[in-house]
């Protein structure tokens, strides 16, 4: 049963990467497919991250730096050796993507180490330190080409070929999410677990902690180093200001706010963070022009999101009552946020001042970030799957559930 | 970029300025000794790392900056119409940016982080990320930016250069300095006269001409003169306006010390970074405390914000406070975290390393030496300098 359910997920996973690629090439324009390719690393860069994070329990907030050792990696050696070795196209890049997980890989053991000593907030600065100290050191460096040409440096470099295949990033993404659920399945997944829980417990139940938590370390950045290699490839070219330590925030936000720990809330995160700018960057107002929103609807959404937040807080930590009357109170919110925000802006746009100053939806697509990631946090603070993970177990049951209450009723 | 220029050792180190540059690394570790008590105070009390504290800090470095055109210092102003600045204009303005500062920083202690304490601190950590960039990208859409706005430098009433001489030279090289000097003196007077004379002045006669190559002669022996005395005295030269703001900051500093020691309010504090529980068990008011630690902590953001803005003369950006503020974070854990004195100590190494890093020729990794300091001290001390790294019981 389980060797039947595994190996129809691998040929489910194959199949829906080639039916994305096909898609994707069918359907979608250039830059289309760029965002596509861009949410699949992202979702690899916030289940790796969330192996370390929030499976081991490792404070990690420097995840950006192995992202862009697997981006240089391939930079520099197809500039200087692409062409030269019989290996081209596709072969290459999947050459590239194994030599860019291993030297990821081996900064995660440099990064790994010093968590022996570390415990907490000293291991997140070490770690981001780590990543600034990188791109700082990839800014400085600037090596000269045989031809007399510069490479790498401040501006950026060029990455020579192209090659852009949604399937091949998603498969990679794919693998990720596969090799961190199995692990966790596995004894030694059980270990990582135990060491966040209580370190000093589960090495008295002999976990061996030091090789473990290097080796969560070593898995999550090797997977990030391989991503860096698809964006390299993809985007044909790289700089250190792609790579800033804002990223490794994001990533971060990713994995907290799906939930620490949650491969399912990682993913689920990720594709949300990183479409929600990016369809705010592309609202346009019905007549074509930028979207923009007056001063009046935005105090008057502000005040309703910051009431609602009181509102759900209020709901969901001290409201003494049962399941259903919550939910209610849940659904009644929600239609008094949308009821309250829009009264408050028609009633504000009577203010001159504020119904003249207008925004930019696009310049303001950062702060509505900003302030999603709070308002989250506040009314849901353990992120919104906690520890739940999506399983076809899961699924079952509650379509099982679901036929046993129509066939009551 | 000059190729290669990032890895060739710099051609030649000046000891002759290295003290003037070790004073100045303590003076600008004295900023980010001041914003890193804001981080060390709160995590002391909290254990949170308060990331938008560069935050609070950019927006006490505009504080300034409005004050500061309130008083008539703004940019359209031609020179010749602004007023006269005093030490009492900075003095508001520096009461100015620690009060919004102070404020800020309770607001954004009341309705982010108090609701977030009993939750898992990374949650509260995420809090602090967003209110970070909330209040970065909701700068970008308020305040001036384009073009970055500077601090008009005539608000500084401090702007001469002060001039202290360690090591003497010998009699004799100054002697040799005079008299270069009087020589180059009377060559450029002689010359000058017979310029007046000359029917034109860009086409000088033989005569004309060899006076004018006496003087660039007498000219090239005095600067000779003059580097030989310099190589061979010390000299520190310091910005009075950077020393201003050491001044201050050891005020600060100093008055912080006396609150922690010497007052109930510090008893409490130090009570409740010791243990939050047992604190508010002993009837010490949590909340009163830390909405306190946010004041004094921000506040003092807020005066090493209009220090830089005022004395250094930086544009300012709504991201002007991410790199201050990681850099005086790293500082705040290389001192040992939680910890007031580490929070100076760390502060003030971090300004002269960095510093020495740039005299020695190597800036463009200015902003790595922070962090590589600190992985080297945690590697051995891994509770900071002063903190204690205290053995986790069971």
């Amino acid at each position: 049963m389980a060797l039947r359910v595994r190996i129809a997920s691998i040929l489910a996973g194959l199949a829906g990467c080639w039916l994305l690629d096909v898609l994707c090439r069918g359907m979608l324009r250039e830059s289309e497919q760029r965002l596509v390719v861009l949410a699949g690393l992202y979702v690899t860069l916030a289940v790796s991250l969330n192996l370390i994070n929030g499976i081991a329990g490792q404070f990690s907030i420097g995840h950006a730096a192995f992202y862009q050792i697997g981006a240089y990696t391939a930079g520099y050696l197809a500039f200087f050796y692409y062409g030269r070795l019989p290996l081209q196209g596709v072969p290459w890049l999947i050459a590239m993507l194994f030599l860019g997980m291993g030297t990821a890989a081996l900064a995660g053991l440099v990064v790994g180490l010093p968590s022996l000593r570390l415990r907490g907030d000293y291991l997140a600065i070490v770690t981001l330190g780590f990543g600034e100290i990188i791109r700082i050191v990839v800014q400085a460096i600037d090596l000269t080409a045989p031809t007399g040409e510069q490479v790498g440096g401040a501006l950026g470099m060029n990455v020579e070929p192209r090659i852009r295949i949604v399937g091949l990033v998603w498969l990679f993404a794919l693998t990720c999410i596969a090799v961190t659920r199995n692990l966790c399945k596995s004894s030694h997944g059980l270990a990582l677990l135990s060491i966040r829980e209580d370190e000093i417990a589960s090495a008295a139940m002999g976990v061996q902690v030091p090789k473990m938590k290097v080796a969560a370390f070593m898995i999550g950045s090797a997977f990030a180093g391989g991503a860096g290699v698809l964006l390299a490839h993809s985007e044909s070219f790289i700089s250190p200001s792609m790579f800033p330590m804002d990223l490794s925030f994001i990533v971060l936000t990713m994995v907290v706010l799906g939930g620490s720990g949650s491969i399912t809330g990682a993913v689920i995160a990720a594709l949300t963070l990183f479409y929600v700018p990016e369809y705010l960057r592309g609202l346009k107002a019905p007549d074509g022009t930028a979207l923009t929103a007056t001063g009046a609807s935005l105090v008057g959404w502000i005040v309703a999101v910051v009431a609602a937040v009181v509102v759900v807080r209020w709901l969901a930590f001290r409201f003494r009552g049962t399941a259903r009357q919550r939910a209610m109170g849940y659904l009644a919110t929600a239609v008094g946020l949308l009821v309250v925000g829009r009264a408050l802006g028609w009633i504000l746009s009577s203010v001159p001042a504020l119904q003249q100053a207008e925004y930019e939806v696009q310049k303001l697509r950062m702060v509505i970030f900003a302030g999603s990631l709070i308002v989250i946090m506040l009314v849901r603070p353990e992120g919104v799957l906690g520890r739940h993970e999506f399983s076809w177990d899961w699924l079952a049951r509650v379509l099982r559930r679901q036929r046993a209450r129509e066939a009551a009723g | 970029m000059v190729p290669g220029a990032g890895l060739s050792l710099a051609a030649a180190l000046d000891f002759g300025t290295l003290p003037s540059q070790i004073v100045n690394g303590v003076l600008n570790g004295a900023i980010y000794a001041l914003i890193a008590l804001g981080y060390t105070m709160v995590y002391g009390v909290l254990r949170l790392i308060n990331f938008a504290h560069g935050e609070v800090y950019m927006l006490g470095a505009y504080t300034a900056l409005f004050v500061s055109w309130a008083y008539g210092f703004r940019p359209d102003v031609p020179p010749d119409q602004l007023p006269e600045s005093s030490l009492a204009t900075l003095l508001v303005m520096m009461l100015a940016s620690m009060a919004v500062c102070a404020t800020v920083g309770v607001l954004i202690e009341r309705f982010a982080y108090r609701p977030m304490r009993n939750q898992a601190r990374i949650s509260s950590l995420i809090t602090a990320i967003g209110v970070s960039l909330l209040l970065q990208y909701g700068g970008g859409l308020f305040l001036p930016q384009n073009p970055p706005p500077t601090m008009n430098e005539r608000v500084n009433p401090y702007r001469q250069t002060l001039e202290l001489t360690l090591v003497g030279a010998p009699q004799q090289l100054s002697e040799v300095v005079e008299a270069a000097r009087r020589e180059f003196q009377a060559a450029e007077r002689t010359f000058e006269e017979r310029l007046k004379s000359e029917k034109d002045q860009f086409n000088l006669s033989p005569e004309g001409q060899r006076l004018r190559d006496a003087k660039f002669e007498a000219e090239r022996r005095l600067r000779d003169a003059e580097s030989k005395l310099n190589s061979a005295q010390v000299t520190v030269r310091v910005g009075a306006g950077r020393l201003a703001i050491l001044v201050a900051s050891l005020l600060l500093m100093f008055l912080l010390r006396q609150l922690v020691l010497f007052t109930p309010t510090g008893r409490a504090m130090r009570a409740v970074s010791q243990d939050f529980d047992s604190a508010a068990l002993m009837g010490v008011n949590v909340d009163r405390i830390v909405t306190i630690t946010f004041v004094i902590g921000s506040a003092l953001a807020g005066a090493g914000a209009m220090m830089t803005a005022t004395f250094l003369g930086t544009s300012i950006t709504p991201y002007y406070g991410v790199l201050p503020g990681v850099k005086a974070f790293v500082a705040a854990v290389l001192g040992g975290i939680g910890n007031i004195p580490g929070a100076v100590l760390g502060g003030l190494l971090m300004g002269v390393a960095e510093t020495l890093v740039i005299w020695a020729g190597y800036s463009q990794f200015a902003d790595a030496v922070a962090f590589v300091v600190l992985i080297v001290v945690l590697l051995f001390r891994p509770g900071g300098l002063l903190g204690s790294s205290a053995v986790e019981k069971v």
